[in-house]
């Protein structure tokens, strides 16, 4: 069945395809979102790590291959919302460093663009999603921006704690910059520090999409039409123009919708997938793939956790689930002797009993009457820091096609992802570090949360780079080979530094969102 | 409006307890209430319940009587993209009664072959034993999903049930601090 025509149909309802909305409703273009999974509410987002898991991904599921596979499932979206809907809302620009890692270091990749081209967005943002934080206080690491429009969160003890064992080893720690409320913020309430963000805040005091630029699109005359799986982007006879995309309905009916853009944003693991396969005689790899570059690049943080238990109580069920504190102190991407890369240093969160973040998860080599002990002992005392660490682009860590398909017959994708040496060493060099940290507080115990090296955030598979040669997209998000066909979200990544990224894809989505309106009739027409 | 005021505000929006059948209607009971009204399992067979329910309590004691095989069977049985089930974030494929069904019968093979019984009917410290190597992946034989993997997935149900509900957390005395209460304390 076919839909009536519209300007844009975006493909995916998180963060970055809710930022294209917003800004091309606005400026008055008929804009239809599709979204695979379901249309939830803030009435939806039940405080609870049981029920929360409704809102974590659904549907095809992606083949994990690779010495460190992609644990995607706890931090991708389902629903309209995206992941979104459920993260962390730490708030960390990149810094100018994580622009040029190749002119600086001959590895990695550089970025077409630099920091200063962000910047501005990143004000933006931070002024219409609203954003908490001390930049004075960040101003040892923290490049040229405005202030933060809010002051920053409050503070509890599962934060402050730390703060003696930070300065002992010479760590600077701020105030963490987060997309929450901590005053009362266009309409929506301060944060009430219940440690929900991870599941939902219903409230609207974390800047979820529902809140921010979904609803500032759906008030311009954005249509989101939920439980719509796209399986294949359509072109032009010439293959020179993409003319709508296929899809199938909550009844799992066929329909095409036609658009004069289409707007991939659909997180950095169905993109690609969705790329490959809409391959046709003149792109016969997948579409914009003459570079044979869609699906590469594939990148993930880790994280290096350490635990420690206090005998005072460290109100450790207050807080956010995001960070209290955060610093840049270990950002060179040299710091550590015979490991490469940037590090990403957050304290203090709220956690709760169960989940994979959860305290009974602290150590996860108790269970029985041990793990009773362990869970009356932690439920006042126990705390954490982590250190987020970035792994460089890597070609062989790739999306591609498996011969196994999905309900609409659309092949699964797969991803393949291991750890380069550096990676594991900076992993390794963080815990050494983190450690120490907690040996220089009043902690009784402290250890490092080791397991398998964590997989966490997803970049990669449709980078930006100056031409079809070494990328799929410009800086803007738009293909090199096909001028109305547009690519958003961590995807357009060519390396990741180490902060938490949805500030940064909110902040490349405006800037991509305001060029292609600036430019509508050059694209579209 | 202040925190406490606009928590109450906003509470009760949602939906909680798990749709259990009875006597062929679908009633809302918590795991826990189900197995103590012996509501019939619709997917997992009594032995298969009797050893997710024996190493439910090894690994978190009071599984057992907070319902984990009810838990675990009422989740298998309806749609993936409506399970509650912490194999949804850990990557599991669905449908996830395959992997349930799969480590039952690794637990067991294993067991048979190191104890000559299954693993419901060894005494309590040997099942700790056992638990124990499975999660150091050391019990040879193995057939199945790894053992660690089996170790984490079924430890998180058993965690789940016992300390992840509102029950739960009363029980280790921690405010649950809802903006949206799961009903019935699930």
């Amino acid at each position: 069945m076919a839909n009536e025509k519209v300007d844009v149909v975006i493909v995916g309802a998180g963060a970055s395809g809710s930022t294209f909305a917003a800004v091309l409703a606005k400026a008055g273009k008929k804009v239809v979102l599709l979204e695979s999974g379901p249309d939830w509410q803030l009435s939806d987002l039940i405080s609870s790590d049981i029920w929360g898991r409704r809102v974590k991904p659904a549907g095809a599921p992606f083949l994990l291959e690779g010495k460190n596979p992609y644990g995607y499932a706890y931090q991708a979206g389902w629903g309209v919302g995206g992941a979104a809907l459920h993260y962390f809302a730490n708030f960390p620009r990149l810094m100018p460093n994580d622009f040029k890692v190749k002119s600086e270091h001959g590895r990695g990749l550089d970025w077409p663009i630099s920091y200063g081209d962000v910047a501005p967005f990143y004000d933006r943002v931070a002024d219409d999603l609203g954003v908490s934080g001390d930049a004075k206080a960040e101003e040892r690491w923290r490049p040229p921006g405005k202030p933060y429009p809010m002051p920053p969160m409050k503070t509890f003890k599962n934060g402050d704690v730390w703060l003696k064992g930070f300065e002992a080893v010479g760590i600077k720690m701020a105030p963490a910059a987060v997309g929450m409320n901590s005053v009362p913020y266009k309409g929506r309430p301060a944060c009430i520090y219940d440690g929900w963000c991870h599941v939902g805040c219903p409230i609207g005091a974390l800047a979820n999409p529902l809140v921010t630029y979904l609803g500032d699109a759906k008030k311009a005359g954005a249509e989101v039409r939920a439980r719509s799986t796209v399986t294949r982007v359509l072109t032009n006879a010439a293959g020179n123009k993409v003319t709508g995309v296929e899809y199938f309905d909550a009844k799992k009916e066929r329909q095409v919708q036609e658009a004069s853009v289409v707007v991939l944003a659909a997180w950095a693991g169905q993109n690609p997938r969705l790329m490959l396969n809409s391959a046709t005689d003149k792109h016969p790899k997948g579409l914009a793939n003459k570079s044979g570059l869609v699906g590469k690049y594939m990148m993930a943080h880790f994280a290096s956790g350490t635990f420690a238990l206090f005998d005072e109580d460290v109100e450790n069920h207050m807080g956010t689930v995001g960070a209290q504190y955060f610093s840049y102190d270990r950002y060179d991407k040299t710091t550590h002797k015979n490991a490469f890369g940037s590090t990403f240093i957050v304290a203090g969160t709220a956690q709760k009993t169960s989940d994979l973040g959860g305290f009974a998860n602290a150590r996860l080599d108790l269970f029985g009457p041990a793990l009773a002990d362990f869970m009356k002992k932690a439920k006042r005392g126990l705390t954490r820091i982590s250190a987020f660490g970035e792994e460089m682009p890597n070609i062989e860590n790739r999306i591609e096609l498996a011969s196994e398909k999905d309900a609409f017959g659309m092949p699964l994708g797969k991803i393949v992802h291991s750890f380069d040496q550096d990676a594991v060493a900076l992993w390794n060099a963080n815990f050494d570090e983190g450690l120490r940290v907690a040996k220089a507080t009043d902690a009784k115990e402290s250890w490092s949360a080791r397991g398998n090296q964590p997989t966490i955030h997803l970049f990669g598979g449709t980078i930006m780079g100056t031409d079809a040669s070494n990328s799929v997209v410009d800086s803007f998000g738009q293909t090199h080979e096909i001028a109305n066909l547009y690519v958003a979200g961590p995807g357009m990544f060519p390396t990741e530094g180490a902060p938490n990224p949805t500030y940064t894809i909110f902040a490349l989505s405006l800037r991509g969102a305001e060029r292609l309106a600036a430019q509508w009739s050059s694209v579209a027409g | 409006m202040d925190a406490i005021e606009r928590r109450a505000f906003i509470k009760g929006a949602g939906f909680g307890a798990l749709a259990f059948t009875v006597g062929g209607a679908d009633v809302l009971l918590t795991p826990a209430e189900a197995r103590a009204q012996g509501v019939p399992l619709r997917t997992l067979k009594p032995d298969e319940a009797a050893t997710i329910e024996a190493v439910g309590e090894t690994l978190a004691p009071g599984a057992r009587k907070q319902g984990i095989a009810n838990f675990i069977d009422q989740q298998i049985s309806i749609p993936a993209e409506e399970a509650l089930l912490e194999a949804r974030i850990l990557n599991v494929k669905p449908p996830y009664a395959n992997f349930y069904r799969a480590a039952i019968g690794a637990i067991n093979n294993a067991s048979i072959a190191r104890h000559g019984k299954r693993f419901a009917e060894l005494d309590a410290a040997t099942q700790h034993d056992f638990v124990d190597q499975m999660r150091q992946n050391k019990l040879d034989g193995w057939k199945g999903p790894p053992g660690p993997f089996v170790y984490l997935v079924l430890r998180s149900d058993a965690v789940d049930v016992v300390y992840g509900t509102m029950a739960g957390y009363a029980s280790l005395d921690i405010p649950y601090m809802a903006h949206i209460a799961p009903t019935k304390r699930w």
